[in-house]
């Protein structure tokens, strides 16, 4: 087999490697990004649906097995936030979960739901969620 | 006595001096070898029966299993090993696509509920064995397996050795969490560490099964090497690495570590990792006694240059991941 042919095949396999680990379908549930949105008022039809008011608290739901859905979710900015990892017989790296700013890692339980106080999150700082050993992930923005 | 000088081909670092010298320090009539690896020369004292073309001769049929070969005039690098590296690079990107496809596809998410029982962790062990766990585990067993078939001697001794070393701490170690209970918790920055050293071990063994380290001549010193080969081939080496795989930062692993310290006896833990461990055998014992089972067939050369484009992408996509893991690097990877 010579260079040239080889490279070829190379930089042809390449690209599907590239996006099988960069890209991301778009989900269908993910709002627009607002980007006129102002900071002070944010109509509730920016937020996500798995986002969720109850007695004054925002909640996040996220799914954690073989990986996290939804990928990105859009929450509100400056009110008390907590964050709901459901689980449901996950055993793979996504129940080794972590949020680097936090400082947070646990091993979340096979079946269940970890709740995680999220404090009050400031716009425009999104968090990032992975597994342990970083190849899963998924990412909140708040306005 | 005579003396001769022989030209070598296909030395690529201190150890080769070393394993030269022992194969060729055997052979009939030759009595003390000096390689020189700088020139890729040997000096041989002889007791002069052979001339030095049938010394040439005799002396590469001893050492052509390893891949060397040595001759009267210095001989320019073969074109048909280079021709293999233009072979290997794409096929073993084939593979890496494969294997992430199979990530991606959703085929592993099997849904097992309920509580973990021996019986499903040798499911989850199965699952696990062709997960992204391979990226970790695998490929160092892959690489280590691999290395040690290029060597001379029979590889299936240290891969056994392997193999039970894992088996033996995952059920011993299983069974230390099950009675030590929720006491303990296990260090997730420890785990990280430790697969960022093995992707990086595995990034090494990678470039150096491709050949691509010699061509840099990034060698360790004789000295040191000595110190290595020494370790190497003690028995208890290849256990104690099985040994270390029970830390490797794996989802799955960790997963059954819980339910192993959640399972509240010894032998609840010890039976449930016991299991989980056999389930990854299967996949395991493929990769290690093939690469071994390859090392001496004519496909050699190839399955091996192939093994090391793939452990090089899997070390590079483990250690990359496990840097956005530790918070080091943004998530880079959307599996």
């Amino acid at each position: 087999m010579n260079k040239i042919y080889s490279l070829t095949l190379t930089v042809l396999l390449l690209i599907p490697l590239a996006f099988l680990l960069f890209f991301e379908k778009q989900p269908e549930d993910t709002p627009p990004p607002q980007s006129s949105s102002s900071l002070s008022s944010v109509s509730s039809s920016a937020v996500s649906s798995n986002v969720e008011m109850k007695n004054g608290v925002q909640y996040i739901y996220i799914d954690a097995k073989g990986g996290y859905s939804p990928k990105k979710t859009v929450a509100k900015a400056g009110m008390p936030t907590k964050l709901v990892m459901k689980t449901n017989g996950t055993y793979d790296c996504s129940a080794s979960f972590v949020l680097p700013s936090l400082n947070f890692q646990k091993i979340l339980q096979q079946t269940g739901e970890e709740v995680i106080d999220l404090g009050t999150p400031t716009a425009g700082q999104p968090l990032d969620g992975l597994c342990g050993m970083g190849m899963y992930n998924f990412e909140v923005v708040f306005q | 006595m005579k003396s001769c000088t022989l030209h070598i081909s296909g030395m690529h670092c201190a150890s080769c001096k070393i394993l030269l010298e022992d194969i060729l320090a055997e052979q009939p009539g030759v009595n003390k070898t000096t390689v020189n690896e700088k020139t890729e020369t040997v000096l041989l004292e002889t007791d002069g029966q052979k001339s030095p073309q049938e010394l040439a001769q005799m002396l590469t049929n001893a050492v052509q299993q390893h891949g060397y070969a040595l001759s009267e005039e210095k001989r320019t690098l073969e074109k048909k090993e280079d021709d293999t590296l233009w072979k290997a690079l794409p096929l073993g990107i084939f593979f890496l696509v494969l294997f992430f496809i199979l990530q991606k596809s959703g085929v592993l998410d099997l849904g097992i509920g309920g509580k973990t029982t021996p019986s499903t962790a040798f499911l989850i062990g199965l699952i696990a064995s062709v997960s992204s766990c391979l990226a970790v585990v695998g490929g160092l067993v892959l690489s280590l397996s691999a290395e040690v078939s290029q060597e001379k001697g029979s590889p299936t001794k240290n891969i056994i050795l392997f193999h039970g070393g894992r088996l033996f701490s995952f059920a011993f170690l299983g069974g230390v969490l099950g009675a030590m209970g929720k006491a303990v918790g296990i260090n997730f920055s420890f785990t990280a560490i430790l697969g960022l050293i093995a992707s990086t071990v595995m990034i090494f063994l990678g470039l150096h099964l491709l050949g691509i380290l010699k061509k840099n001549k990034i060698t360790l010193p004789s000295g040191m090497f000595q110190f290595f080969k020494k370790v190497q081939h003690k028995t208890l080496t290849p256990l104690l690495l099985g040994f270390g795989t029970f830390f490797l930062p794996c989802g799955f692993t960790q997963s059954m570590q819980i339910a192993a310290l959640g399972s509240g006896s010894f032998f609840a833990g010890f039976f449930i990792m016991l299991s989980f461990a056999i389930g990854t055998l299967p996949m395991l014992s493929l990769l290690s006694f093939g690469s071994a089972s390859f090392a001496h067939s004519p496909y050699a050369p190839l399955f091996f240059k192939s093994a090391g484009v793939v452990v090089v992408g899997l070390g590079l996509f483990a250690l990359l991941a496990g840097l956005s893991g530790l918070g080091i690097l943004p998530p880079l990877f959307t599996l």
